[in-house]
């Protein structure tokens, strides 16, 4: 089960989404967001593994063998939907067919560089398709709790691992707050979850950021 | 008539001998072609060079041959699925090549297309860049990879004619079609297996004209997706 912040951020997510965009959804907390987007939006979901148009879940016992994402979970296709293989698919992805995409990770900082696929001398999952959806995509979210799980903050002055895309993080959001980074200003705070102040997210937070002038208190996660 | 390219198991895995280089299709076990690496467990050959998306799922697939010694390198984007993988590299047991996943499919696409290599932005600025040239291009950077050809590959097939025209059902396309142009000798397991003329022309996703034999799959792929969707 997803934890509440991960609902959280899942939901303040959805909010992103523009009516006819094609997105693309990583594996674990962003695959949340599909079940969060808004009445009145449609977005088309293209898994990397090779198919367009990713509907809900299927009912238990429905599920078909040969529909899965890139997480290996059963899917539907909904009409207009449309397989096809690798290479066509991450020629989509390289070419600037996706609007945009949502990946969770293990560092993000100041320069907007991402860190997610390798611990050095600990874990090492693969990039997958992460490096060529961070640099295709037309926007990148970034969609992670605030700070990892021995209390440190995933928001960091310089990524310490080895990178999955430099300079590509357009976007953060967290449990506590959103950021977005803009060309000459950097990362600016825009929204804070309720729960938290100002001081709780500079307390949080290694990377540098100026605040919004209109920044947003209890923006989300009230609910 | 084209050629019938149906031969038994046995006689198409011949071709694989220690040292050499295998493209395999699938992903985390969609379309993965288990039948051939079932065989391929029982074949004495070692020091083989895979290239596949990842090695399977959990305990199932080109892990397989990891656990048994038989593969010298991976050259993957994804190992997280399959934990032994990660302990071999650990243990000095086995090499991994750590590959962006449009990068490998590329790879194998440009290698059938006869291109030495490309140039792609995925991976500037990250190691995918070491050792490798960067061309810069109005502006941009690229990293140029060469492409990949590769002795063998196996992949799987939904529906398959004598000739091995191919097609493939759903998310188990993949890599099946980059990795059926890339290699001198190309096996294919089939689900179902027709006579040359049953096929739709305008459906084949795999043309004949890549393929070198045709084999019946004969592993039970049903229960083991339904497995794979169970547990998790």
């Amino acid at each position: 089960m997803a934890s509440d912040a991960k609902k959280v951020i899942a939901a303040r997510a959805a909010r992103e989404l523009e009516d006819g965009q094609i997105i693309n959804l990583g594996i674990g907390l962003p695959t949340l967001i599909a079940n969060y987007v808004p009445e009145g939006i449609d977005v088309v979901i293209q898994t990397e593994n090779g198919a367009v148009g990713v509907g809900p879940a299927p009912d238990p016992g429905c599920e078909d063998r040969d529909r899965a994402n890139a997480g290996n979970q059963p899917i539907t296709l909904i009409p207009g939907g449309s397989y096809f293989d690798s290479a066509t698919s991450f020629g989509m992805i390289r070419g600037g067919h996706i609007d945009a995409t949502f990946l969770g990770t293990l560092q993000v900082d100041e320069q907007g560089n991402i860190a997610n696929w390798i611990v050095p001398g600990k874990m090492l999952a693969g990039m997958g398709g992460a490096m060529d959806l961070i640099t295709g995509a037309k926007v990148v979210y970034i969609v992670s709790e605030h700070c990892s799980k021995d209390g440190a903050s995933k928001l960091m002055k310089q990524c310490t691992f080895p990178l999955t895309g430099a300079e590509e993080a357009d976007v953060v959001i967290t449990e506590r707050a959103l950021f977005r980074r803009y060309p000459e200003r950097g990362w600016v705070l825009e929204e804070i979850a309720a729960g938290y102040t100002l001081d709780d997210i500079a307390a949080c937070t290694d990377m540098a950021y100026t605040v919004a002038d209109d920044v947003k208190f209890d923006a989300y996660g009230a609910d | 008539m084209p050629k019938n390219k149906v031969v038994p198991i046995e006689e198409a895995m011949s071709r694989i001998k220690s040292g050499m280089s295998i493209a395999i299709g699938g992903f985390i076990g969609q379309g993965d072609p288990l039948t051939l690496i079932d065989h391929l467990k029982t074949m004495d050959v070692g020091d083989l060079t895979i290239y596949e998306n990842d090695a399977g799922f959990r305990d199932r697939g080109t892990v397989e041959l990891v656990k048994q010694g038989k593969v010298k390198k991976i050259v993957a984007s994804h190992i997280g699925t399959t934990p032994e993988i990660g302990k071999a590299m650990n243990e000095g047991r086995l090499e991994v090549e750590p590959t962006p996943q449009g990068t490998l499919a590329e790879m194998m696409r440009s290698g059938g297309a006869g291109l030495g290599g490309f140039l792609t932005p995925t991976g500037i600025g990250t190691v995918a860049e070491e050792g490798k040239q960067i061309v810069e291009l109005e502006g941009r950077k690229y990293i140029l990879v060469p492409s990949v050809r590769c002795d063998v590959a196996l992949i799987r097939a939904h529906a398959g004619d004598t000739w091995g025209n191919l097609i493939y059902r759903g998310t188990s396309r993949n890599f099946n079609v980059p990795a059926a142009t890339c290699a001198d000798y190309v096996v294919a397991e089939v689900e179902n297996l027709y006579t040359m003329g049953e096929l739709d022309p305008n459906a084949i996703h795999t043309s004949g004209i890549f393929v070198d034999a045709v084999v019946r799959a004969n592993i039970d792929y049903c229960v083991i997706r339904e497995e794979v969707f169970n547990g998790q």
